[in-house]
């Protein structure tokens, strides 16, 4: 590749590289600010519910994500992450009519759940009726969430955008030694 | 073409780890190690970096969430970490607020500006970055 053409490319990687930091931290002050929301919604939670009420002693022993993220190939060859949140199972609602199906069948054994736990909404450990300022929080955490997997993608794609800058510059060097 | 799902991991102090679980990323049953810590008074550096390591080693975790103070402690595993996934981001605490001078991702990137990625404790000042990158 003639020099040119090397410069042409070098800039255009170092402007999108510019782009994607200045998204990065576009989405950091907006994480940044989601989890200070959280915060305070958690110390309102606190304050109505008691000190102690809020913390690792009501974990649940058991626990499934109910959010996972999922890497796939962009047409850039980049990795990119997607978040998925599953839905809660619900528990199959035998109607009348069912039941007395079942009853007129005998004793017919009815499919065994699978052997992971129900999603359980996390609110839910730390009682039945929790404060609103309890699920702001939670609201709050949920966007910090997506936010950090676009804050991942972006990490990527300036990572290779800096390798790719590296390799240029050293491609460069070797044409033009002079101008090194 | 999609992957297998992996999972968030989080090391924090008990405020952050307890609003990231509620968001619902936790896991923890009986045949696996939690994919979260809570960094408390007592917490060794041992254990936040055995932790680290073991989700960074883990093949089930696509992002690290750490609190920026407690990733200070552990600096010199994350400066090590050069892939791509787990990502790991750095975020504040109560008490720290984010200091983008600290973060590893951005001072590798402001070394492409200045000497060669030097370590933390010896960072000097920058010298001649473009303007709009020295805002951060």
């Amino acid at each position: 590749m003639a020099a040119p053409d090397l410069r042409a490319e070098l800039d255009s990687l170092l402007l999108q590289l510019f782009q994607d930091l200045e998204e990065l931290e576009a989405k950091r002050a907006a994480l940044n600010a989601r989890v200070e929301e959280g915060w305070l919604s958690l110390s309102k939670a606190r304050y109505s519910m008691g000190a102690k009420s809020v913390g690792p002693l009501q974990y649940a022993s058991l626990m499934e994500p109910q959010v996972c993220v999922y890497t796939s190939e962009a047409q850039d060859g980049l990795q990119r992450f997607w978040l998925v949140r599953a839905s809660a199972q619900t528990p199959e609602e035998v109607g009348p009519r069912e039941a007395a199906l079942r009853r007129r069948k005998g004793l017919t054994r009815t499919p065994e759940p699978e052997s992971f736990p129900a999603l359980r909404d996390p609110l839910n450990w730390f009682g039945i009726l929790v404060p609103h300022s309890l699920r702001q929080a939670q609201a709050s955490f949920r966007e910090g969430l997506q936010l950090a997997a676009d804050m991942a993608t972006l990490q990527i794609r300036i990572d290779w955008g800096r390798s790719q800058l590296r390799g240029l510059q050293e491609k460069l060097k070797q044409l033009e030694p002079e101008s090194a | 073409m999609a992957g297998r799902g992996k999972l968030i991991a989080v090391i924090g102090d008990e405020d952050t780890v307890t609003g990231f679980l509620l968001g619902g990323i936790g896991e923890l049953n009986k045949n696996r190690h939690p994919n979260f810590l809570v960094v408390e008074k007592d917490t060794t550096i041992n254990e936040i970096e055995d932790t680290f390591r073991q989700f960074l080693n883990g093949d089930d975790i696509g992002i690290i969430l750490i609190n920026q103070y407690i990733a200070e402690m552990v600096r010199h595993a994350l400066d090590a970490h050069q892939r791509s996934i787990p990502a790991v981001l750095e975020i504040p605490s109560k008490e720290h607020p984010y200091d983008a001078a600290k973060d590893s991702i951005l001072r590798r990137a402001r070394g492409m500006f200045t000497a060669e990625d030097p370590p933390y404790s010896q960072a000097a000042p920058p010298q001649a970055c473009p303007q709009s990158f020295c805002e951060f």
